[in-house]
This record gives C-alpha cells, sequence and structure tokens, in this order.
C-alpha cells in the first residue's frame, strides 16, 4: 500500500509539479469537511491542477493505477457531494478559476469551473451585464460546483429556473478516460458556443447535476443579460398556506413573463403560522416594474395578506453576492427534507415540518423555505446548530425526516456521498437510476471519478 | 492547550469560504503566498480543530501555515459577516502552543524575541545607534507626554522619526523621550508566542512610564499603539492602562483640524493613502489620516481599490517580514502595484512597518514613487520640511 501510494505521488509530481501536490496532514483536514454536518472524509493527496491537460493525464492514471479521484470546488456542498469516500486524489480546482471571455454581442461568458458567481457578477457589471446567479452562497460559489450540482437559489429562480434553465449553454469535460469533450454548439468545432440544444441530445444536461460522477467541468459558457439597474423589492405576510400557493400560481400564470425574479419563503419556527413571503421584482423599465408592483400588491390584497417594511428583502437580495449576514451566528448550518415539488404539493411539506420537528420534537430551530421557481418549488428545512455537541441529534432527526419527505411528492436535491441521500435513491431503483448507472458504468468502467458519490460503489 | 479557550469559536466556523475572496491575491496574504487550503481562515480552523480533538498535532511543518499568516484580519473582517470568529486571537494562541509545547518555529521568530530581550530593540542596536534619529531634537523632560518611536521607527526611519516630532513640536506638543531606557514595547513576544514573558516585560515598561511620569503617549508604531491598548491591559489584567494612548495620526489630524499649524504650503501631487492592518482593521483609525491629507491645499487624494476595512497587507504583518521574506516581498509588491495603479504619485501611510515593506516593494518594482508617512507631507505643507523629501528621487540619509 506504501508502495502504491509512493507510486501514486511521483505520478501526480510528474503531471503537476512537487509544488501543487501535498499530503501533509494539516494540508489535508480543510478538505475533509464540506458546509455539511458529513462526517470527516480524508483524501489521501490534494492536488491543484491549472488545465484541462493536467486533469486528462491525472484521470489517465487513476485508471492505469487504479485510484479514485475526487473534485472539488469551493468546499461548500450542503450534502457531502464532493468529499472524498475514500482516501483518493482530491482534485483542488481552485487556480482554475478565470474568466476566459465575455462576449457582448452574444450575451455569453466564458469561465474555468472555479470563477466564483461574485468574481463572474463584479466583472459582468462593468459592461452593464449580469448572470442573474442564483446561488445564496455567491461570495464563494463556484459556478463549476454550482452547475455540476444544478444548483438554484433565492434568486432570479423565480423567473429562469434552476441556473436559468437553459443558461448553461455549453460545457467542457474531461471524461473518466481522460477523453475531453464540449457539447452543445461547442461539440462542432468551426462554430462556437453559442447553443445549447443542438446537433442531437442534450449532453450538457446529462453531466448538470450529475455531482462530477460522469466527468470533471473545466470550461463553462453560460448566458448573460443586460443588468437592471431598477429595483423593487417587497415583502408581505399571508396567514395560510393555500394564499401562498395562490400566490405561487399567481406569479407563474405568465410563463415567459414572470413578474418577479426572485420568491422567497419562509416559515419560522417560532410563528408557524405566519407565511412570510420576500420579493425581488423583475423588469427593465420603470413602467414594467410599476405594473408588475401594482398587480402583486393587488393579488396580496385579494389575499388578505399584509404588506411589510421591504428592507429584509432589499438586504438580502443585495446580499446574494456578497456574503448574507449572521448565517452562522446560532451555530452552523444543515438543510434537509429538502427537494422540488409541485406548487400544490407545499403543504405535504409543511405538514411534515409542523408535526415532526415542531410539534413532536418541540425544535424551535428549525424553519421551514423554498423559492418558486416556474411552475414549482425548491424548498428546504434548515437549522442552525452547535458542533460537536447537537451533531448526532441533528443527523438523526434529519435522516428520519428525509425519509419521510422522500417517500412523498418530493424529488431529492443534492444526492452526495454516504452521508448524503445515495442511499434513498438507490433503495428506490428507479429506471432512472438504472440508465445512470449504466451510463456510469459505460463512462467509468473503474469507478475512478467520485466513487461512492451518488451510486454506492456496490451498486457498480 | 491555549486554543482551548477558543473552543466554541473553532467549531462555529461553518466553513463558508467567505475569508478566502475570489482570487488569491484578493483578501488572504497567506493563500496569496502559499495557496493552499490550510492558509486560509477556514482551514486554519479545520487545523485547530483537528488539535482540540487530537487528530493532529503541531508540528516543525505546520509552522510555515500558522507563521506564515501575516496576522493582518481581513479574514476577521470577513467573518463578521458569518460567524464572527476572531481568527486572530485563535492563530495568536496557535502560535504559543507552539512555543510552549517546545516545537520549533521560524528560527528568525526566535531570534527576534532574544534581540529584544539581549538589547531592548528588535534590530540589536546599541542605544547610540538606536536613537540616532533624535540627535539635535530637544525633549522636555517629565513633559507627561512620551514620544513612544518604536523599534522600526527608530532604527530605519530616523528621518521620517525627527520630522514627525519636529511637526508635533512645531503644533506645540512638549514632547519626553526615553532615550538610553527607549525599548521595544513587547509586541514580538505576543505575535510570536512568548506570552511566558510577556507579563515581565510589560511590568518592565510600565515602570519605566511610571519613572518618567507618563501621562499620554504619543506613539507612530500602529503595533505599540496596539500593544498599550489591547496588550498591555490584558496582560496586566486591567481594563485599560492610567495613560492616555494616541497614535501619531490622531494627533496630527487634531493639529490639522484645530489648525495648529499654518499649512501655507501647497502640495500639488496626486497621492493614496494605504490603510495599515493595524490602526485600520483593528482600531477603526480610517478617517484620521485620510483627513490630515484633505487638509493640505493642493493634495489631490487618490483611493486604491482595496481601502478602510478592505484594505490589502503591505506584507509586513505576523512577523512574516523576518520569518518568510520571499512571502512579505511577494505581498508588499502586490500591494504597491495597486497604490501605483491610482496612478499616484506617491504613497502615503503611518506605520513604519507599512514605510519599510512598501519601499522595499518599489526598490523590487524599481519605481520612481516614494512612501512616504502623513506626517512628512505635512511637515512641507507647513513649511517644516522642504518639497524635495516627496520627490520620488528623494534618497533620506538612514
Amino acid at each position: 500500500m506504501i508502495v502504491l501510494s509512493e507510486r501514486i505521488e511521483q505520478v501526480l509530481v510528474e503531471i503537476v509539479g512537487a509544488d501543487r501536490v501535498t499530503s501533509k496532514d494539516f494540508d489535508l483536514i480543510p478538505y475533509s469537511r464540506d458546509l455539511s454536518p458529513a462526517k470527516q472524509k480524508f483524501p489521501r493527496f490534494v492536488v491543484m491542477p491549472t488545465n484541462k491537460e493536467e486533469i486528462q493525464e491525472i484521470l489517465k492514471a487513476a485508471n492505469q493505477h487504479e485510484f479514485p479521484v475526487y473534485v472539488r470546488g469551493g468546499g461548500t456542498s450542503h450534502w457531502d457531494a464532493y468529499l472524498c469516500q475514500e482516501p483518493g486524489v482530491l482534485l483542488d480546482l481552485s487556480l482554475m478559476n478565470k474568466i476566459i471571455e465575455i462576449n457582448k454581442r452574444d450575451l455569453t461568458a466564458t469561465v474555468q469551473p472555479n470563477c466564483t458567481w461574485s468574481k463572474l457578477d463584479r466583472e459582468l457589471q462593468k459592461h452593464g451585464l449580469t448572470y442573474l446567479c442564483s446561488e445564496a452562497g455567491g461570495p464563494a460559489m463556484t459556478i463549476g460546483g454550482s452547475v455540476m450540482k444544478a444548483g438554484g437559489g433565492p434568486h432570479s429562480t423565480a423567473k429562469f429556473g434552476l441556473h436559468g434553465n437553459q443558461d448553461i449553454i455549453t460545457l467542457e469535460i474531461v471524461l473518466p478516460n481522460g477523453d475531453i469533450v464540449e457539447t452543445g454548439s461547442a461539440a462542432w468545432p468551426s462554430a462556437g458556443k453559442f447553443k445549447r440544444q443542438c446537433l442531437g441530445p442534450d449532453l450538457a444536461g446529462l453531466f448538470i447535476g450529475s455531482e462530477g460522477i460522469l466527468g470533471v467541468c473545466t470550461e463553462l459558457t453560460l448566458r448573460i443579460r443586460p443588468v437592471s439597474s431598477k429595483k423593487i423589492r417587497m415583502v408581505a405576510i399571508v396567514d395560510s398556506l393555500d394564499k401562498v400557493i395562490e400566490f405561487g400560481h399567481f406569479i407563474n400564470r405568465h410563463v415567459g413573463d414572470e413578474y418577479l425574479q426572485g420568491s422567497y419563503f419562509w416559515v419560522d419556527p417560532t410563528a408557524p403560522d405566519v407565511f412570510i413571503l420576500m420579493m425581488d421584482l423583475f423588469g427593465y423599465e420603470d413602467e414594467i416594474l410599476e405594473f408588475r408592483k401594482k398587480r402583486i400588491i393587488e393579488k396580496i390584497s385579494e389575499l388578505g395578506g399584509k404588506l411589510e417594511d421591504p428592507t429584509p428583502a432589499n438586504d438580502y437580495y443585495d446580499r446574494v453576492l456578497t456574503g448574507l449576514t449572521d448565517i452562522f451566528a446560532t451555530g452552523v448550518w444543515h438543510f434537509f427534507g429538502s427537494g422540488s415539488l409541485r406548487i400544490d404539493d407545499i403543504p405535504f411539506l409543511y405538514k411534515v415540518w409542523l408535526e415532526e420537528i415542531i410539534e413532536k420534537r418541540g425544535m424551535k430551530t428549525v424553519g421551514l423555505g423554498g423559492q418558486i421557481l416556474p411552475r414549482d418549488w425548491l424548498a428546504f428545512m434548515v437549522t442552525n446548530y452547535q458542533e460537536p455537541s447537537e451533531w448526532e441529534q441533528i443527523i438523526e432527526i434529519a435522516d428520519e425526516i428525509n425519509e419521510i419527505v422522500l417517500n412523498g411528492p418530493v424529488v431529492p436535491y443534492g444526492i452526495g456521498g454516504r452521508d448524503g441521500l445515495r442511499n434513498i435513491v438507490a433503495k428506490h431503483n428507479t429506471g432512472y437510476y438504472c440508465l445512470l448507472k449504466s451510463i456510469k458504468k459505460m463512462l467509468d468502467p473503474k469507478n475512478i471519478l467520485q466513487r461512492g458519490i451518488f451510486i454506492p460503489e456496490e451498486d457498480l | 492547550m491555549q486554543i482551548e479557550k477558543y473552543t466554541d469559536m473553532i467549531y462555529a466556523c461553518g466553513r463558508c469560504n467567505f475569508c478566502k475572496g475570489q482570487e488569491f491575491n484578493e483578501r488572504c496574504p497567506e493563500v496569496f503566498t502559499q495557496f493552499w487550503e490550510s492558509s486560509t481562515a477556514r482551514g486554519r480552523m479545520a487545523i485547530a480543530r483537528g488539535i482540540l480533538e487530537g487528530t493532529l498535532k503541531y508540528t516543525d511543518e505546520l509552522a510555515e501555515r500558522i507563521y506564515g499568516c501575516f496576522l493582518c484580519a481581513r479574514c476577521k473582517e470577513e467573518c463578521k459577516k458569518a460567524a464572527n470568529i476572531d481568527i486572530i486571537a485563535i492563530t495568536k494562541a496557535m502560535r504559543q502552543d507552539f512555543v510552549e509545547q517546545g516545537v520549533r518555529i521560524p528560527e528568525t521568530s526566535e531570534q527576534m524575541v532574544d534581540s529584544m530581550e539581549s538589547s531592548g530593540n528588535i534590530f540589536s542596536d546599541t542605544p547610540a545607534v538606536h536613537n540616532k534619529w533624535s540627535v539635535g531634537l530637544e525633549f522636555k523632560k517629565e513633559s507627561g507626554i512620551l514620544f513612544y518611536p518604536g523599534c522600526l521607527a527608530s532604527h530605519r526611519f530616523k528621518e521620517k522619526t525627527r520630522i514627525l516630532v519636529k511637526v508635533l513640536q512645531s503644533a506645540g506638543y512638549d514632547l519626553d523621550f526615553l532615550e538610553e531606557d527607549q525599548v521595544c514595547c513587547g509586541t514580538p513576544l505576543w505575535i510570536s508566542g512568548y506570552m511566558n514573558k510577556a507579563r515581565n516585560w510589560v511590568e518592565r515598561i510600565m515602570q519605566l512610564f511610571e519613572e518618567h511620569r507618563v501621562k499620554e503617549i504619543i506613539t507612530p508604531c500602529p503595533s505599540c499603539y496596539r500593544a498599550f491598548i489591547e496588550e498591555y491591559p490584558k496582560i496586566l489584567g486591567i481594563e485599560e492602562l492610567p495613560i492616555k494612548v494616541r497614535h501619531s495620526s490622531e494627533v496630527l489630524e487634531r493639529i490639522v483640524l484645530e489648525k495648529k499649524l499654518n499649512l501655507k504650503h501647497s502640495v500639488d501631487m496626486t497621492m493614496t493613502y494605504h490603510d495599515p492592518c493595524e490602526i485600520g482593521r483593528y482600531r477603526g483609525i480610517y478617517e484620521q489620516p485620510r483627513n490630515v491629507l484633505r487638509g493640505i491645499s493642493g493634495l489631490k487624494l487618490v483611493e486604491m481599490e482595496r481601502n478602510q476595512e478592505n484594505s490589502f497587507c503591505c506584507g509586513g504583518g505576523g512577523g512574516v517580514k523576518l520569518a518568510y521574506p520571499d512571502y512579505s516581498l511577494k505581498v508588499s509588491v502586490e500591494r504597491i502595484k495597486e497604490a501605483i495603479s491610482t496612478g499616484a504619485k506617491a504613497i502615503t501611510t503611518v506605520c513604519p512597518a507599512c514605510e519599510l515593506n512598501l519601499t522595499h516593494a518599489v526598490y523590487e518594482e524599481d519605481l520612481m514613487v516614494r512612501v512616504l508617512d502623513i506626517a512628512e507631507v505635512l511637515a512641507v505643507a507647513a513649511g517644516i520640511e522642504d518639497e524635495e523629501i516627496l520627490e520620488p528621487d528623494y534618497f533620506a540619509d538612514d
């Protein structure tokens, strides 16, 4: 084993140089956790590649010497999706964080995977452009990590969906065997990076949300849009969940012209009958924006809701890319019971939360939140908790709630490793899952890449 | 272990990575120079947690990550948004653990403390050499207002220090000076982890202050300033020193605002101002030095993109200048490039360590620009010094 380890280190050093390979215990430990309460998992080596060719060589060597390779972006996964399930080689992509091109004519931006949303947006704003990032972890959230988990968040998703639905145009991927492929129009070398769905099947969609198990993303081209300096934020309170649902349908009615770019729903555990809606209105022209505001006010009034001081919404949406405040003031985070569900199905999640969390367990720290997307919700339960004293209890509760929720009308979001949802997904053994396993086996017969993530090793 | 005191904070790290920033050169000078995750605040909290849980040990190799921290507090500033962890206190506690456990630390850190103990200053100067800057100046014994230059201002920047004293005296301050008794404030002890020696040293200095009937201290050195305001009371177990302590920038601001000097000369130059971490982020002194510059006619003050609480370190903090000079230089070059990009013809600041590092970066990059203390600019405006001292090709005797 030691001999093999030395050989692996030698190979890695030959590929990237000694200064970008480490196996020192104090260098490894920061990579042993993510944002979730997943158990510590250590890499054997951490490597910092700077380009796709180095990644290609590492994957080829991994196949030759049969060592697992894991990928890490910003290290902010909420569900054990990028931790080394086995002590393998971890690719820290931090040095691959460049903005390669901003194409103002085609409205596209091409970036390396570890460019953060915040960095891209800062650069785009200089040109009067934006992506309208949806991720609340914007300052640290890398674009590659975010897209590989099919991210979403409180901002822009009400209008555009998770990652703007079709806003990810092309991807460059190093496959587990070291081959490099491009998707969409980029697959046709004499064309360019401008279109997602062309040539044939949408292969970008195969990789988006795959949590890196099918390939290492080394470049992304995104659709961008002109920035709007117009800003209207609103906060409303309604007194029943039915009214929240009505409101959800209302803002989704005008498909292609959704009134809001962000709509965040929150129920605080201390007031389970108060339903808070934070809204970020969308529009390029004052006239349009004012019209939308008027219609929303009318709708809230019709629902018997109350408009509140918009300061919390301003603060919240303004900080999506600069950092939300006091996020760990009362402990570290855990998201659970989360997933996608129909607008009409939110009462199911609410009922689980109310009965299992608030009434049965009397937990006054777990809130229920979600974002309205076009035609659906991305909803979750979230709590702050104290590590290490409350860790075990939180894990236990989260596991129980996940089981209940995912047996209902909720599609799991964020699968991850053995401390994530992968075992629940495997147990359901759907046709989709079987197909995914077949694709994984075909692309990665030795199960080199992200071994144990999404699909348990024994399932392959 | 000293870090046990900070257990709650160490566990409070939510691993959000706000501390690192978008680019390696954006916020943290350590991750800019050492680039591994273990160099970020998030990484350091993981290391500290590992040590608390017994899965990691302090080792010679780890010293580079812990003593390679510039203690600039940029991460601490960012963490205010998230978990409000006092990363600096934890880093200093880790350094103390190194020393107390007998684990090897950078040789130069030990040497700095040895020099301080044996000669009274970090440069091992004799008192005559160390205080050469004061030759020709007159001080008023037991005036109650002590001018306390600190090691760097005494040793490296004799002319700058002399000019500052002349400005203060011209504005009517009757300054006392410790002369042969002038010694280091003790900062090397707490930044290197030698807290076991701190109390004796502090008591010795306090004794000196008593003998000289000191009621107020004016110092140009942010480390000395923070030593008297933050460290001494902590070490002595008191709320605050029975002595008023002011940084020179605060005094110079009063001089300008209260028109204690006739600023009759226009200084027609574009200048930028570098916020020293130790009085900026640590003490919130942002506007005082800027007000001095704003009070000078003709002077155009332009800001660097990273300023005030977002300011980037000069490369001189945390003892890194001595322990890892290459890292220090890399950071100072990064900062000087940012300063030059503003179009400024001179870089001003109010910290001898920043002045030293940025000056080294000027040499390294072969730039035609001077790094000035704001007192020098004020001295020219007040007609105390000739304007040639602002010129890029001016070379002070020291």
